[in-house]
C-alpha cells in the first residue's frame, strides 16, 4: 500500500497550526512562530523523526545552531538544568521534533510508525512534489518544518533515515 | 511596530470596560501577540494601527474581536467536577421523578465558552443515564458570536482535549478531524447554541431545571449581579437547580434563594412564596 | 505520593517530574519500560506512573502490560504522555491497560486537570 505524495495529504496550514499549539506548549504560553518566510543561515542543525507506513518519510525541524540553544532554554525554563550541555540540547531540540513528528503522523493515512529522534546535519531535501514545508520565525529567529518523502531508496535496506 | 504606551493603555480600558478582566502592565508582549493576527486580517501594518483605527472611529465588531481575543481562555471539561457528579447522583433522579414521563427536562449552561461544558453535561447524561438522556435539551450561550460557532461545530484542539476530558470519554464520543477532534453528531443533536449577554434583558427560553452560571458573577458589580439573577430566575422552574462557581454565592446578593448541599457541591433553589 | 516519569528524553523527564514535583510528588524517574521495571522491582512502587510511547529497549506500551500482569501492582496509575494522539492508538492504550491518555504537547495546567480527574491531587480544593 502506497499512500500520495505529502502534498496531497496536508498542508503547510495545517503544519503550522501543530508548531503553533507546540510552541504554546512547549515553550511558554506567550511563545508563536511568525508564518514569514526568512532564509535560514548558512549554518544549520536538525532534529528529525521518521514516519514509516503508507507514507514514508521524516518531519524535520531546522535552524541555526544558536536558535536550538535557544528553544532548549525556552523548553527547560521552569526546571533548569544548572548548565547547558550538548546533550541537553540535542535531546531536548530532538523532543521539540519528535512532538512535531507524532502530531504530523496522526493526520497521514495510518497505520504509521514513529522513530526515535535523530538530531544532526541538515538531511536533504526530499522531492519538492512530496515536501510540504513552513518557513517561520520565533523571536526573530528563522526556522524551517518540513515533511518530507524519503528520497528514492539507493540501497533499499538503508532507508529509514532521510538522505 | 512596538505598541505605544497610549495603545496599550487604551486597550486596557477597553478590556476592562468590556470584560471586567485587568490587564497588568507588562503584558505589552500579550496584546501584540494576540492582536497580530486580527491587524492583518484587516490589512493594517501593526498592532498600533489596529489600535489607532478603533479609537478614533470604534465600532462595535472590531471592539469585540480585541476584547475576545485577549480574554479567551482555556476551559476544562471537568474543571470542578462536583457540579456535574450532582447532576447525575441526585439531581437529575429527583427530576425524572418528580416530571412527567413525556416531559421534557431543559438544562442551560449560561456562559458555555466553547462548549465544553455543554457537551460534558450531554456525555455524563449519555453514558450514566442512556435513558433519561433522550428527555434532556441541553441550552448553551454564550455573549461572544465565535464561541457559539464554535460550540455548535463541536471542534475542539488537541490542547483542548487535553484538559481535563477522561481518555474513555474521549475515545467513545469524539473522532480525530485534521489535527482536532469532533464531538458526535448524537451529541451535538442534545445541544442548541446561541449568543445571550446576561448583563441585558434575556431572550425567551426556557423554562430550565437546571442552571449552570458558573464563574460569571464574579465579573460584575453588585446591581448587575443581582439583576443577573433575578432575570435567570425568572426563566427558571419553581423546583429549579442553580449551580454557580465555587467562589460564588447568592448569599449577601439576593436573598430568594435557598442554598443547598448536593454531595461535595452547592446549589441554590428558589425560596418558596418569595 | 509517589511517581515513576517514564521517558526516554531527558527533557521531558525533568518538565513533568518539575510539575510532579509542585504537586507534591516524590519524583522518580527512568529513560525507557525496562528501567522503570527494574525501580519497581527494587522497591520504588509509584502511585502514579507518567508513560511516553516510543521508547528505546521497551516501549510504554510494552510497560503497561507488564504492569498490570502484576497483581502486585495493581494500585499503579498510569497515564500515557506521548505524542501518539491517533484515536486507535489511544483505545490501544486503554485495552492495554491505561488509566488516563495525555497527548504531547501539554500545559501545566493539564497535569493537573488529569490528576484532579485520578483523584490523585493531594490538595484538592473543595467548594
Amino acid at each position: 500500500m502506497t499512500a500520495p505524495p505529502i502534498t496531497e495529504l496536508i498542508d503547510a496550514g495545517t503544519v503550522q497550526g501543530i508548531a503553533d499549539e507546540v510552541w504554546v506548549a512547549m515553550l511558554g504560553e506567550d511563545e508563536f512562530l511568525v508564518p514569514l518566510p526568512a532564509e535560514l543561515p548558512t549554518e544549520t542543525v536538525s532534529a528529525w523523526v521518521s514516519v514509516s507506513g503508507p507514507w514514508n518519510g521524516a518531519v524535520v525541524l531546522t535552524c541555526a545552531p544558536a536558535t536550538a540553544e535557544e528553544l532548549t532554554r525556552f523548553v527547560l525554563q521552569a526546571h533548569p538544568p544548572e548548565l547547558l550541555e550538548n546533550g541537553d540540547v540535542t535531546d531536548a531540540f530532538g523532543e521539540l521534533a519528535n512532538v512535531l513528528g507524532g502530531n504530523v503522523k496522526s493526520l497521514l493515512p495510518g497505520p504509521s510508525k514513529l522513530g526515535l529522534p535523530e538530531v544532526g546535519t541538515t538531511p536533504s531535501a526530499g522531492s519538492p512534489v512530496d515536501t510540504c514545508r513552513v518557513d517561520a520565525v520565533w523571536r526573530g529567529h528563522p526556522l524551517s518544518i518540513t515533511v518530507q518523502g524519503a528520497a528514492a531508496p539507493v540501497h533499499p535496506e538503508r532507508n529509514e533515515v532521510p538522505l | 511596530m512596538t505598541l505605544t504606551a497610549t495603545s496599550f493603555d487604551y486597550v486596557r480600558q477597553l478590556v476592562h470596560r468590556e470584560s471586567a478582566i485587568v490587564l497588568q502592565p507588562g503584558k505589552e508582549y500579550l496584546v501584540e501577540a494576540r492582536l497580530m493576527p486580527i491587524a492583518q486580517k484587516l490589512g493594517l501594518a501593526g498592532v498600533s494601527e489596529l489600535v489607532e483605527t478603533v479609537r478614533k472611529r470604534p465600532d462595535p465588531a472590531s471592539t469585540r474581536r480585541i476584547v475576545e481575543a485577549l480574554t479567551t481562555n482555556e476551559t476544562s471539561w471537568f474543571r470542578d467536577g462536583d457540579p456535574f457528579t450532582a447532576l447525575t447522583s441526585t439531581v437529575l433522579p429527583q427530576l425524572t421523578a418528580a416530571r412527567g414521563a413525556n416531559e421534557t427536562i431543559q438544562i442551560w449552561s449560561a456562559a458555555s465558552s466553547s462548549g465544553q461544558e455543554p457537551y460534558t453535561i450531554a456525555m455524563l447524561l449519555r453514558d450514566a443515564m442512556p435513558t433519561a438522556s433522550s428527555r434532556v435539551r441541553i441550552t448553551a450561550t454564550d455573549l461572544s458570536r465565535e464561541m457559539v460557532e464554535r460550540t455548535r461545530a463541536g471542534r475542539f484542539s488537541q490542547l483542548e482535549v487535553n484538559r481535563g476530558l477522561p481518555a474513555p470519554m474521549l475515545v467513545r464520543h469524539f473522532t480525530r478531524a485534521g489535527s482536532e477532534w469532533e464531538i458526535s453528531p448524537e451529541l451535538r443533536r442534545m445541544v442548541t447554541a446561541s449568543e445571550c449577554n446576561l448583563a441585558a434583558p434575556l431572550p425567551r427560553m426556557g423554562p430550565f431545571d437546571v442552571v449552570y452560571l458558573r464563574n460569571v458573577l464574579i465579573y460584575f458589580d453588585l446591581a448587575t449581579k443581582q439583576a443577573i439573577l433575578g432575570r435567570v430566575k425568572q426563566l427558571m422552574r419553581p423546583d429549579g437547580w442553580l449551580f454557580l462557581g465555587a467562589a460564588e454565592t447568592t448569599l449577601g446578593i439576593d436573598n430568594t434563594w435557598e442554598r443547598v448541599v448536593v454531595g461535595r457541591s452547592s446549589a441554590y433553589r428558589p425560596l418558596k412564596g418569595v | 505520593m509517589r511517581a515513576l516519569v517514564i521517558d526516554d528524553s531527558r527533557a521531558m523527564r525533568r518538565i513533568v517530574g518539575g510539575i510532579l514535583a509542585g504537586f507534591g510528588f516524590e519524583v522518580e524517574q527512568a529513560g525507557d519500560g525496562q528501567q522503570a521495571l527494574d525501580a519497581m522491582h527494587a522497591g520504588f512502587v509509584p502511585d502514579l506512573a507518567c508513560i511516553d510511547w516510543n521508547m528505546p529497549v521497551m516501549d510504554g506500551l510494552q510497560y503497561v502490560s507488564a504492569v498490570r500482569s502484576n497483581p502486585a501492582w495493581r494500585s499503579v496509575t498510569l497515564m500515557m504522555v506521548t505524542t501518539e494522539s491517533e484515536h486507535g492508538q489511544i483505545v490501544r492504550a486503554l485495552a492495554a491497560g491505561a488509566h488516563e491518555y495525555l497527548i504531547k504537547p501539554f500545559t501545566a495546567d493539564a497535569i493537573g486537570d488529569k490528576l484532579s480527574l485520578l483523584g490523585l491531587l493531594p490538595t484538592e480544593v473543595t467548594a
